[in-house]
């Protein structure tokens, strides 16, 4: 663990090329009653191959930092830089999967990845695009679910189609705005293990939004933990020590658990306390 | 502490559409404590919401009853004001006008400015002051729930019932509240019962936390105490050296919840698939059954169900009822498909499950017991000579001589008296593997040995204690009804795929059973009984060696007076022939105390898993008889000691002289089928 | 929470210019009709009046509006006319949807006879309601506030009767606890909760009856009302009789409009947000 102050500093400890860089990141919305600044002073770098949580109380501004990691929303003052380019718009290099599906309802399950996978990769084959739709719907284990529609399969389910249509077009960040938010206790941690797996496997960067901290000890690599808006900044990085690949009952017993899990506790229900009203 | 709900044993039975019904809840008993927070906790379906519905009156118990303070419930009142997970303000109601519709309507007896005041004050106990004049619709989620928590408290119910009142918060946001609601029921001792599904939460709140089995037939699988100073703040509470251990059991209950649901829908999706045959089936699946048995009078069910037509009765034409020399041969039988079925030592089900003596798993099921008590303990004449007596001579002369070698004679390792002379030993300050040498025998050779004066002692049914005693070779120091009256000896064991093949079967082999128990207590059928039991098929042996205990007065020794043991041999009265976990439980502690097997973290899933009260239950519900028994209560033996079936962990670190526990997890499902996820590659 | 915002701002311009950016995209668009209008119009042999045209022949109509027989009073006629019918539906719809929705019955027993009548044409009612009133004073008076009433019943009865059955159960749980008795049930959980069902109901009511009355009126003209009003110009066809038509049906849209305002408003203030 380590509190930051100064940020930058610490991560160029790694000498590596920053892949993601976020640099004294702020967003300033003007309103009626003035401008409300969400975020203050944002620093963060994300190396590639990296799994990464952000966590915070609603308000915090996390969505609108990732949002600018996907190209969704600017920042007023600092910048995002991926691979050194400044980010400007959403590209199929950052893929995001939304804790509401967002599936088209009206195509089946191929259909929808098979969109994406045209979309992205037009200068392919039919047969070719046809085989990366499969391989990756057959890699989340909808081999049988191909020609349902949304309507006709579960909530996990549909997360991993979500999560086979982001793989699909190769994203360089996997961007995860609270996916399993919305999924029973057990579909959720079938869910987390897939991800894990296939993070294993592939090696894709992971910028991964969740209100759960059993959630982000046992996926990420540093949890970011944010201050409260506005003006919200990252509060403390927690580095998640667990080998991998990790197995959920010998992470949930590590001694070090515990200690991560409360030091996180005491960041969230003390230090920085949410009071609505 | 006074009781104030009584959940008496309830059912919650829902008749099916297609037919049949569905058992949401089955035997559920529960006492709640005035002033006591309690929380349900359990996977989704698990009837916690069904419970807490029952106790709020909006549904009935289909067996059983709720009592509160004295009254049983049959309709929802504001004496149990429930706080609803989606809150159920009325929208069109502000704040205020939301806690005072509740408060105008309920406590009409008082006036109107005290009636003002009691809503002002809530208003400010959770802090709404500033909102009091908003409608719910302008409130957040976190807002909407404290006015619902203070229109609950507001009326002073004498139980406050929350159900999942956080859930749809966000998980962060639930911390302020979680906090505000625990000190505003510790300052009023409000009495509270809280369905959830957020360890964190149960943990920080309850004073118990009552964790449920998946449906159907969900039942209280656990009680966990949370001991936890008050008043108690997360900080200090999380940090708290018990935190974890606790927060891991119950955890681990759930995980084991979790994986028995995964299996269940296994089940249903490959039932659904491959075999309509099982469930077309109306009469048994097979009427042919092979029952192994180690001939003792223990064996006397088996044998009246047999002679006295019992098993026909049930459809089951042609059981046949193979002797075997010893309980290891009777074991290897049913793990290579010899037998369908066999009478087991209590401990074998789950030796055998779980893979003692480093032998292959074979997950076996027991759905009834077939004998209670009938051992007893014998020492040889020259121990009688020296002067023994008791357990305290025993251990007198045994430190006296500790450059002689004491052995011991046991049937075998898992044998429940074999478990039991280990803890009676053992209580005595005797280290049953350090302080004697025990070797597996036959009970046969066990009497031979004693008269040649090769083993000082040893534990056995009858014939051999009273046969020993008849020769003057030995006399019995202890029956085991002294040890522990009413312990199981001898159950009923299967294969559990052959359960699942065969449930009919099971359940009338179940049935038929019983009903020979029933015979074999009835003590004017037992002269009838040795006459059967002594037939050359079954034990051969002299009808006048069956009869102490069984029949006649039991003699321990010859300068005693025999007494009357009228429960020695004890077959069917109090539900002796149901399968009780709270005893099972025992046995996996006993059996990781010795090191013959280590103790399973996921107990009550092995415990579930192995002691099959389904088909007891269905056996004992077609038979109109009590289908189950309360398995939280506590067991007493005779040093004293209580055994707390909800808690073993602290029963096995409060044995004195013990190995070292194993604690491990026992996974004894077959490796889930592999999912196309795990062998997989990316395209492109 | 905001930081002090930096530009002085003044609340009454920031609100006129508010209102005025609003306006600019309906005022060019509609601007852009009356142009092609006028253009389309503005050929010699043309029969059709552009808006020019329009307005100058009807400026003594607008301004004559509340004589005797002026459009205005033909207009406040119709909706008088429209006001007792729909009053009586209002009131009446109410109750039947209130006893149908709770009373399975009743439900069951009327749900047939009420699907087939909904779906009659208002006009269809107009030869049975004008026999069935011949015999009172003002039979053709009568006649259509019949047909109002029985227009616009069948819409408030479905909706009210949907909003009783559609009682959420969190609502009906708190009634339960709380042993609301019949009359606290009925005034505090029943009705509030109703309310925005009865509502729609009475707003699609109130759009029928508006369409109904200038039908009708048109076919029996002996008790006027601006329906009569447009028939009268049609059969007569005087030089400025199409100039006043125009102006009578931009009429009728506009009280129309105005009249499902004004229901929407009311509901508003009745149903919390």
């Amino acid at each position: 663990m380590q509190t930051l102050t100064n940020p930058i500093a610490v991560n160029s400890k790694t000498g590596d090329q920053p892949f993601l860089l976020i640099e004294e990141v702020g967003k300033v919305y003007p309103t009626k009653k003035g401008d409300y600044t969400v975020l203050d002073g944002v620093n963060l770098t994300v190396k590639e191959g990296e799994f990464v949580c952000v966590i915070g109380h609603s308000g915090c501004g996390k969505s609108t930092l990732l949002d600018m990691v996907s190209g969704f929303n600017t920042p007023t003052s600092g910048k995002v830089l991926l691979n050194g380019k400044p980010i400007t718009k959403p590209g199929p290099d950052r893929m995001v999967v939304f804790q509401n599906y967002c599936l088209l309802p009206w195509k089946t399950v191929y259909e929808n990845v098979n969109l994406a996978v045209s979309a992205v990769f037009p200068e392919k084959s039919k047969a070719e695009r046809d085989e990366i739709t499969r391989s990756n719907l057959h890699m989340v284990g909808l081999d049988e679910a191909m020609n349902k529609k949304p309507g006709q399969i579960s909530g996990g389910m549909k997360q991993r189609v979500s999560i086979a249509r982001a793989l699909s077009i190769r994203p360089e960040i996997l961007i995860l705005d609270e996916p399993f938010g919305a999924l029973d206790a057990i579909t959720k941690e079938e869910l987390q293990e897939e991800l894990l797996e296939i993070w294993e496997e592939h090696r894709i960067t992971v910028m991964m939004i969740t209100h759960d901290i059993d959630e982000a000890l046992f996926l990420c690599d540093r949890l970011v933990m944010m201050s409260n808006g506005p003006s919200a900044k990252i509060g403390e990085i927690l580095e998640i020590p667990f080998d991998r690949p990790r197995v959920r009952e010998e992470v949930m017993e590590d001694p070090r658990y515990f200690k991560l899990r409360n030091q996180a506790l005491d960041f969230l229900y003390n230090r920085f306390a949410h009071h609505e009203d | 502490m006074t009781i104030l709900v009584d959940v008496d044993h309830i059912d919650k039975i829902y008749p099916l559409k297609t037919g049949g019904e569905y058992v949401a809840l089955r035997n559920v008993d529960l006492k709640i404590n005035q002033g006591e927070f309690v929380s349900l906790i359990g996977h989704s379906g698990c009837g916690k919401s069904t419970l807490l519905n029952i106790i709020a009156g909006f549904e009935q118990a289909s067996i059983g009853g709720v009592v509160l303070s004295g009254k049983q419930i049959t309709s929802p009142g504001p004496d149990r004001m429930m706080v609803f997970q989606n809150y159920s303000l009325l929208p069109w109601l502000t704040v205020r006008q939301n806690i005072a519709l509740a408060v105008d309507k309920v406590m009409t007896d008082l006036p109107a400015a005290e009636r003002k005041d009691i809503i002002e004050k809530h208003i400010d106990l959770v802090g709404l002051r500033a909102a009091a004049d908003k409608r719910p619709g302008a409130l957040s989620g976190g807002m909407k729930q404290r006015t619902a928590i203070a229109r609950a408290l507001a009326i002073r119910p004498k139980v406050l019932l929350l159900d999942e009142p956080f859930g749809a918060l966000d998980a962060l946001t639930r911390g302020n509240l979680q906090e505000q609601l625990m000190q505003i029921c510790e300052e009023y001792k409000t009495t509270c019962v809280m369905v959830t599904h957020d360890v964190d939460e149960a943990l920080l709140l309850s004073d118990r936390v009552v964790m449920l089995t998946n449906g159907p037939e969900a039942h209280i699988g656990r009680i966990l105490n949370v001991d936890f100073p008050r008043p108690r703040k997360r900080m200090e509470v999380v940090n708290d050296p018990t935190y974890y251990p606790n927060r891991g059991e119950i955890i681990n209950f759930l995980n084991q919840q979790k994986r028995d649901k995964r299996r269940k829908a296994r089940k249903v999706s490959e039932e659904k698939t491959s075999i309509p045959a099982v469930t077309a089936v109306k009469t048994v699946e097979k009427s042919v059954v092979t029952l192994g048995y180690v001939p003792t009078t223990d064996a006397a069910p088996l044998v009246v169900a047999k002679e006295k037509g019992f098993f026909a009765k049930h459809g089951l034409t042609q059981v046949e009822l193979i002797p075997d020399s010893s309980w290891q041969t009777i074991a290897d039988g049913l793990a290579n498909q010899r037998l369908d079925c066999a009478q087991l030592l209590a401990g074998m089900p789950l030796a055998m499950s779980i893979g003692a003596d480093r032998k292959r798993p074979t997950p076996i099921v027991t759905a009834m017991v077939l004998a209670r008590n009938g051992n007893a303990i014998t020492l040889s004449k020259k121990l009688y000579d020296d002067g023994v007596r008791n357990l305290k001579d025993l251990k007198k002369a045994i430190a006296a001589t500790p450059d002689q070698p004491h052995s011991f004679g046991l049937v075998d390792s898992v044998s429940m008296g074999s478990l039991l002379t280990r803890y009676w030993l053992a209580s005595g300050g005797i280290d049953p593997d350090r302080d004697l040498s025990l070797s597996i025998m036959s009970s046969a050779e066990m009497k031979n040995q004693i008269s040649k004066g090769f083993i000082d002692g040893y534990l056995a049914s009858e014939p051999w204690n009273s046969a020993a005693v008849k020769d003057e070779t030995g006399f019995v120091v202890a029956t085991d009804l002294e040890i522990w009256d009413g312990h199981q000896n001898k159950v009923l064991g299967v294969r559990e795929d052959w359960a699942q093949e065969n449930p009919k079967t099971h359940v009338a082999l179940v049935k038929a059973l019983i009903e020979a128990c029933e015979y074999c207590d009835d003590r004017r059928n037992r002269e009838e009984i040795i006459k059967m039991l002594a037939k050359p098929e079954y034990l051969n042996l002299p009808a006048e060696q069956l009869r102490p205990g069984f029949i006649d007065p039991f003699q321990r020794s010859l300068d005693q007076a025999p007494e009357m043991l009228v429960r020695f041999n004890q077959y069917y009265v109090e539900q002796s022939t149901c399968p009780r976990r709270a005893e099972a439980l025992w046995i996996l502690t006993q059996m990781a105390r010795w090191n013959i097997t280590p103790f399973p973290k996921n107990w009550t899933e092995v415990l579930e898993r192995v002691y099959c009260r389904d088909t007891y239950g269905q056996a004992a519900r077609e038979l109109g008889l009590p289908d189950s028994v309360d398995d939280h209560e506590s067991v007493k033996l005779f040093d004293g000691l209580v055994f707390n079936p909800d808690d073993p962990m602290s029963y096995l670190a409060s044995l004195k002289i013990s190995h070292e526990i194993r604690v491990e997890e026992i996974v004894f499902e077959e490796a889930p089928a592999p999912r196309s996820l795990r062998s997989k590659s990316l395209a492109a | 929470m905001a930081t002090a915002s930096a530009r002085p701002a003044n609340p009454i311009v920031e609100k006129a210019t508010e209102i005025l950016q609003s306006l600019i995209a309906p005022v060019v668009c509609s601007s852009a009709v009356l142009l092609v209008w006028q253009l389309l119009c503005s050929s010699a042999d043309s029969k059709m009046p552009g808006p020019i045209k329009v307005i100058t022949q009807t400026i003594g109509t607008i301004t004559g509006g509340f004589a005797e027989n002026g459009i205005w009073m033909q207009l406040l006629n119709s909706l008088t006319r429209v006001g007792m019918g729909y009053v009586g539906a209002a009131v009446l719809g109410i109750a039947i949807g209130v006893a149908i929705g709770v009373n399975k019955f009743l439900r069951d027993g009327f749900d047939p006879l009420i699907q087939i009548l909904r779906t009659v044409p208002p006009l269809a009612w107009l030869p049975l309601s004008t026999i069935l009133f011949l015999q009172t004073p003002k039979p053709a008076e009568n006649a259509g506030i019949f047909l109002i009433f029985i227009t616009a019943i069948w819409p408030i009865i479905i909706n009210t009767c949907v909003g009783v059955q559609q009682i959420p159960k969190d609502y009906t749980n708190v009634a339960k606890v709380l042993r609301l008795s019949g009359k606290d049930f009925f005034f505090s959980i029943l009705i509030p909760s109703t309310v925005p069902y009865i509502f729609t109901g009475l707003r699609i009511g109130v759009g029928l009856a508006w369409l109904a009355i200038v039908a009708a009126e048109m076919l029996s003209t002996g008790a006027g009302g601006i329906g009569a009003y447009i028939w009268n110009e049609y059969t007569s066809m005087l030089d400025d009789s199409i100039s006043k038509i125009i102006l009578a049906v931009f009429s009728v849209g506009l009280v129309g409009l105005v009249l499902d305002r004004f229901v929407g408003w009311l509901g508003s203030l009745v149903v919390a947000e």
